[in-house]
């Protein structure tokens, strides 16, 4: 089908060549340009269609049922919404998921920014350091967080022996038996490796800012503080509301750090947003439940992204 | 240390600006240190054998290196190379397909005119605001009916699509960067649509590729949850998927921090040796696809 239409592209016809009946000729051009354009989307379309869209239709439509895994199903309306707030573990997981996007999110901006401003000199060494320090993002959570497991244990854990040999904690210290001891323990680790992100997005940013800004108020005798302020904030504003919104909806769709770390440990103490939707799914199998909840996190993300979409095109004017 | 971040003009200004530069590499390197130390440790600790990493690091545990706990998991019978090339596949298929579709899809959306097509557009890009995490429940239930539960292909197309819009949106603005000339100077010599991208625009929208070949391989090699979710046999499971029954004990009759840490390793060379080939385009596709609006 793709195929048939575009070799009816090679038929567009060489401007000048129909000038005859220019009219009829152009419109057949345009109708012509449109279905091999039409064509070309069109995988995308329906990748987009039937892995993206439907679902999302479909999650809605399973979270008005009492979707069994097997046999039939009946419309129980907003039932499985109205049970949500009675659901301790799913309240207590929004909580933690708050909690948790509260304490990583101002560090991984401060840390990345001064980051960005440390590796956007053209001094030697300057873009090894950045890649130094976006490494750990492009080892991936995933990854770091199987070997944090491996590094938090007690007794040999080399964060653990690295905190008890200058006297900040036990070498015995169980992280995963403590929510708080491993909410910060996770946090370093997240605040670690997503810092570099951040510093990537504001360096994209900070190429945009022309250098005689700085070479005046060089000039101008402003010192470090007084040029980021006046000259590199104002005009990042747009990569910097970016990276925090980036920055909010990755920590709302927390999964692999506490599903791997603490497995939703001690108790149910830190399982994410994320997590309690998997497990509602996976485990409990409560199909209807887990697509409410679902439905929950796609409007908070999609109002993030709304709002993201609306900071990117207000600098655009 | 920012005080220093801009050559000093005037005086005695080269040996100031000498010792800014000294100044500035030193405290680069502590501040990478921070960064690259605690990989390149994992990577050492990768050669100790298990009971040296379950007991406390001392000098005496580092006299024990080898390639144990990799020969075990490459060529062992417990070897996880099955999840590698599942990986491995899985990644190089979902990059492919992205960009190929992507690359498509950018070239209509770019550069030609049809009815619907802001509309078309708008749908696509409605794809950045669904997160996948919170559609994993249908999908589960659409791939099943499919027959694409527990299948390596049923899990590039789902990243595929996961990748599309971002893939869309970087080939549609390297497209639309494409001079008309150019464009219409192949029409003029009655190139057709295809040969138009294949002879005439493939240079030019090459970095637009690259960028969008590396945001998918990098998502599919190091995606989790999708794979945990959708794979349920040992048989497809990625290295991801492979390395959490590791963790949890669940395979080689127990908890294995030896295999644990370099299957961690081995999960990090793609990823570095990928970046480090394609840098530049990771940082153009931040610029393009993710700040200009």
């Amino acid at each position: 089908m793709e195929g048939a239409a575009l070799g009816d592209g090679r038929d567009v016809p060489v401007p000048g060549a129909a000038a005859s009946r220019r009219r009829g000729s152009r419109s057949r051009r345009e109708r012509l340009e449109a279905r091999a354009g039409l064509a070309l989307v069109s995988p995308a379309i329906a990748m987009v269609a039937v892995f993206i869209l439907f679902p999302l239709g479909f999650c809605v439509y399973i979270s008005l049922t009492n979707w069994p895994l097997i046999g039939p199903y009946h419309f129980v309306g907003l039932a499985n919404y109205t049970a949500l707030p009675h659901d301790s573990v799913f309240v207590q997981s929004i909580l933690f998921t708050l909690e948790y996007t509260a304490i990583v999110t101002i560090p991984i901006l401060v840390f990345g920014y001064l980051m960005a401003v440390f590796v956007r000199s053209n001094r030697p060494g300057a873009s090894i350091f950045r890649t130094c320090m976006f490494l750990p993002y492009i080892v991936g959570l995933t990854t770091l967080s199987f070997l944090a497991e491996v590094e938090l244990q007690p007794g040999y854990g080399t964060a653990n022996v690295i905190l008890s040999k200058l006297h900040l904690a036990s070498i015995n210290t169980i992280w995963v038996q403590n929510a708080n001891l491993a909410l910060a323990a996770i946090c370093v680790l997240v605040v670690w490796l997503a810092s570099g992100f951040t510093m990537m997005l504001l360096l994209a940013g900070m190429q945009g800012v022309p250098e005689q800004l700085y070479e005046s108020a060089d000039v101008d005798g402003a010192s470090w503080w007084e040029k980021e302020r006046l000259v590199t904030i104002p005009l990042l504003r747009r990569s910097i509301a970016l990276s925090l919104i980036i920055s909010v909806v990755g920590s709302i769709l927390a999964f692999n750090q506490f599903y791997i770390i603490t497995d939703g440990g001690p108790g149910t103490s830190t399982v994410s947003l994320v997590m309690e939707i998997y497990e509602t799914f996976n485990t409990a199998m409560h199909v209807g439940a887990a697509s409410a909840m679902a439905v929950v996190l796609i409007v908070v993300v999609g109002l993030i992204t709304f709002v993201q979409f609306r900071v990117l095109r207000s600098d655009d004017a | 240390m920012p005080e220093t971040r801009r050559p000093v003009h005037g005086g005695q200004g080269r040996r100031r600006r000498q010792s800014g530069t000294v100044f500035y590499v030193t405290a680069g390197c502590l501040i990478s240190a921070i960064f690259v130390v605690p990989l390149l440790w994992e990577v050492l600790r990768s050669f100790e054998p298990t009971q040296a990493i379950t007991s406390a690091p001392s000098l005496a545990s580092f006299s024990h290196l080898g390639i144990a706990n990799y020969r075990s998991l490459l060529v062992g019978s417990d070897d996880v190379v099955r999840n590698v090339l599942n990986s491995l596949g899985v990644a190089l298929a979902t990059a492919l397909l992205t960009t190929l579709i992507a690359t498509l899809a950018g070239y209509g959306f770019g550069r030609f005119r049809f009815r619907g097509s802001g509309v078309v557009f708008a749908v696509v890009l409605v794809g950045f605001m669904v997160p996948f995490q919170a559609v994993l429940t249908p999908l589960f239930l659409e791939l099943h009916d499919l027959h694409l539960l527990n299948s390596l292909v049923g899990l590039c197309l789902f990243y595929t699509a996961f990748n599309l819009p971002f893939g869309v949106y970087v080939m549609r603005n390297t497209f639309i960067q494409v001079p008309n000339e150019l464009v219409d100077a192949a029409r003029v010599d009655g190139a057709s649509v295809m040969s138009t991208l294949t002879r005439v625009l493939r240079a030019i929208v090459m970095p637009g590729i690259a960028t969008s070949f590396l945001f998918a391989f990098l998502f599919a090699w190091t995606e989790f949850l999708g794979a945990l979710t959708f794979l349920t046999s040992s048989s497809v499971y990625t290295l991801p998927v492979a390395l959490s029954n590791v963790e949890t004990g669940t395979t080689y009759g127990g908890v294995n921090f030896g295999y644990l840490t370099s299957g961690a390793v081995i999960a990090m060379v793609p990823c570095v040796i990928v970046y480090a080939a394609l840098q530049r385009f990771y940082v153009r596709g931040l610029i393009s696809g993710a700040i200009k609006g």
